[in-house]
């Protein structure tokens, strides 16, 4: 490679970081018990695009969760260990941070609403206590300017300024999961990771606070890494998708991309696993078998065991992501046959 | 919540009623004619028959329990079959002794047991908690009177630094309490390990961590808050059981209290006094576990909520 050509490629390289405000490389992230080493996240690679969502979908148990916590340096540990890679997030690795870096960029930059509202609050605090903590936290205001803060989060969110005073219990859980929001957003970050935000919620609630969070999103130029498993909810909300399977993206890419010219045969399982409104009566496909227990993965391909269009090299070594166009990449062996297609694709 | 503290109030009324009858059914059980103790040793029969007739032991156990009923409403206790004291005075001289000492060991417990129940909540599965666990469960499987005499054999008999009986100051307070409140201690470490335990799982804590509170602001602020409730609970148990069962440091030590009063009472067989103090004890139980329960509406608003629900 000429000297010139390198130039221009970490030029690229530098406008490519420059355009996310997350980049992880590499992550691995096992939990270490005394059963044995449950490998949780095994070599994940992932990049959330300035003021774009990211829908993270994937089964429960891929890691999902693990990797939001990651984000945050807040893998519960013991049992778990980052093993290795790299976060970085606006430029600075949140694995190299110290304690006090960590502290400033919680909350502050990077904010999380978690997945379920009826136990992600402090049952003996009020509920403006709680918005108010996360001010006082960083930014230098009077506890009453801070609870007057809390208040005008409340009404944001939808929720009566009064209700401040109230405690977490007295509310319902769309009420809570309204308050979550607030706190996540009452530092105004730039970053948002919402783990499953609906899944705990009534259906009609689901909608209510996802338009919230959107709309939300768009007013304060927000990137959000949102985490699922409704695909419904990646087609309303995201930008792009990323699919993990077992501690690693299978298949990533812009919605319309993944949606319309999947390439994964775990992400076709996904699609085939849902009722579609247009074929009504047609039976659903379920994915066969069960996600492998992170204890014990299988050797190359860890969705080979379940997968459709496995064949003997996918048992030999892991696939690594590669491209399709745009920025739709895959992670499947299949693929090293040109002419290769799922059956979803072939169809229409 | 007032009406619940009257509800509470008037609750105490058959539990007083049970425990006296239990009280008054079991002195009675255990025999010993108390004729023998007021009366000098060379009475004739006649002489203890006339006294028996006077003081209506003759009666049938019920009525006699109605008549002590009768004058506990009227907040008479009877006297003392030795001294003669009245024994609701008797008891009110000794309890601010069995206060001392049970408020001090108390004190005690609590400072070296919660912070190392935290400690050993944080540390979990490490040598750090196991090696305090192994003093709680020490404390815990300690006899009290045993523990009691060891220290009295290093502190005041070998080294001389602290006098091993009486009360008469601070100083002489320091042994029986150190003694009470080390059993306490590894009571009350074994419970906040526990409560923390369950709180550090909590996903308010992560909730906290990922506002960006510190370490130390979310487990002594965030985690602790939602722990006091098991904590209290157990610290109020371990107090009303102090109140009435620290008898064997109090004897051990010669401490003047309640513990001390109800022992020697049983062996001079002084019936008024044991079943006066015990009920009075029973009395001031009920009371400290309101007290308790009154925390926790302070301490946790659901609670609170229920309270004046139920009114």
């Amino acid at each position: 490679m000429s000297e010139k050509n390198l130039e221009k490629t970490t030029a690229a390289a530098v406008e490519q970081e420059r355009d996310h405000i997350l980049d992880i490389k590499d992550l691995v992230v096992h939990f270490e018990t005394d059963d044995g080493c449950v490998c949780a996240i095994n070599g994940l690679n992932l990049s959330v695009r300035r003021e774009k969502t990211l829908g993270l979908v994937g089964e429960t148990g891929a890691g999902k969760t693990t990797t939001a916590l990651s984000i945050l340096n807040l893998v519960p540990s013991p049992p778990g260990v980052i093993k290795g890679g790299s976060i970085v997030l606006d430029g600075k690795d949140v694995l190299q941070m110290s304690e006090k870096e960590l502290e400033h960029m919680r909350g502050n930059e990077v904010a999380m609403i978690f997945q379920d509202p009826m136990t992600a609050l402090n049952p003996v605090m009020t509920v403006g206590e709680q918005i108010a903590e996360s001010v006082m936290l960083h930014e230098n205001l009077s506890q009453k300017d801070a609870f007057e803060r809390a208040k005008e989060m409340l009404k944001m969110v939808g929720i009566a300024e009064s209700r401040a005073y109230d405690y977490p219990h007295q509310f319902s859980g769309g009420m809570r999961q309204r308050v979550v929001i607030a706190i996540a957003l009452a530092c105004r970050p730039h970053f948002l990771i919402a783990d499953e935000p609906t899944t705990a919620l009534d259906v009609t609630i689901q909608a209510q606070v996802l338009d919230l969070m959107k709309e939300l999103i768009d007013n304060n130029h927000m990137s959000m890494l949102l985490i699922t498993h409704d695909l419904g909810v990646v087609a309303e909300v995201c930008d792009d998708v990323a699919v993990m399977y077992a501690g690693r993206i299978v298949e990533v890419g812009t919605t319309d991309e993944v949606f319309n010219d999947t390439r994964h045969p775990y992400t076709e399982g996904l699609f085939d696993s849902l009722p579609n409104l247009k074929e009504q009566g047609e039976e659903l496909v379920p994915i066969k078998g069960m996600m492998p227990d992170p204890m014990h993965l299988p050797e190359g391909c860890t969705f080979a065991p379940r997968c459709p269009y496995a064949t003997e090299a996918c048992t030999q070594s892991v696939p690594e992501l590669r491209h399709v166009n745009g920025s739709h990449y895959v992670a499947c062996h299949a693929y090293d046959d040109p002419s290769f297609r799922l059956r979803r694709n072939a169809n229409g | 919540m007032i009406r619940y503290v009257l509800k509470r109030l008037l609750f105490m009324i058959p539990t007083i009623l049970i425990t006296s009858f239990l009280i008054y059914f079991a002195m009675d059980l255990a025999g010993g004619d108390p004729v023998n103790t007021i009366l000098p040793e060379n009475a004739t029969t006649e002489q203890k028959e006339a006294l028996r007739e006077e003081m209506g032991l003759n009666d049938p156990f019920l009525i006699r329990y109605a008549r002590y009923m009768g004058g506990l409403v009227t907040g008479d206790m009877g006297e003392s079959y030795v001294t003669g004291i009245d024994v609701f005075d008797r008891f009110m001289q000794c309890l601010p002794m069995t206060l001392a000492l049970g408020g001090t060991a108390l004190i005690l417990a609590c400072i070296i047991s919660v912070p190392l129940g935290i400690y050993t909540a944080l540390n979990q599965n490490t040598w750090k908690d196991t090696t305090g666990m192994v003093f709680a469960l020490f404390g815990v499987s300690m006899p009290n009177f045993w523990l009691g005499l060891m220290l009295m054999l290093v502190f005041a008999v070998n080294l001389n630094w602290l006098p091993s009986q009486g009360a008469d100051g601070p100083k002489y307070l320091v042994l029986p309490a150190v003694t009470v409140g080390l059993g306490l201690a590894a009571l009350i470490t074994r419970t906040t390990r526990s409560a923390m335990l369950d709180v550090i799982r909590a996903d308010y804590m992560t909730t906290a961590k990922a506002k960006g509170a510190s370490r130390r602001r979310v487990i002594y602020y965030h985690g602790l808050k939602n722990a006091m409730i098991p904590i209290v609970t157990a610290i109020g148990m371990q107090f009303s059981l102090v109140m009435t069962g620290s008898a064997l440091a109090e004897v051990v030590f010669s401490w003047p209290g309640i513990g001390r009063l109800v022992f020697e009472s049983i062996d001079k067989r002084d019936i008024p006094t044991v079943t006066g103090s015990i009920i009075l004890c029973c009395i001031l139980m009920s009371i400290i576990n309101l007290v308790v329960d009154l925390i926790y509406a302070f301490l946790d608003p659901r609670i609170k909520a229920q309270y004046s629900n139920k009114g």
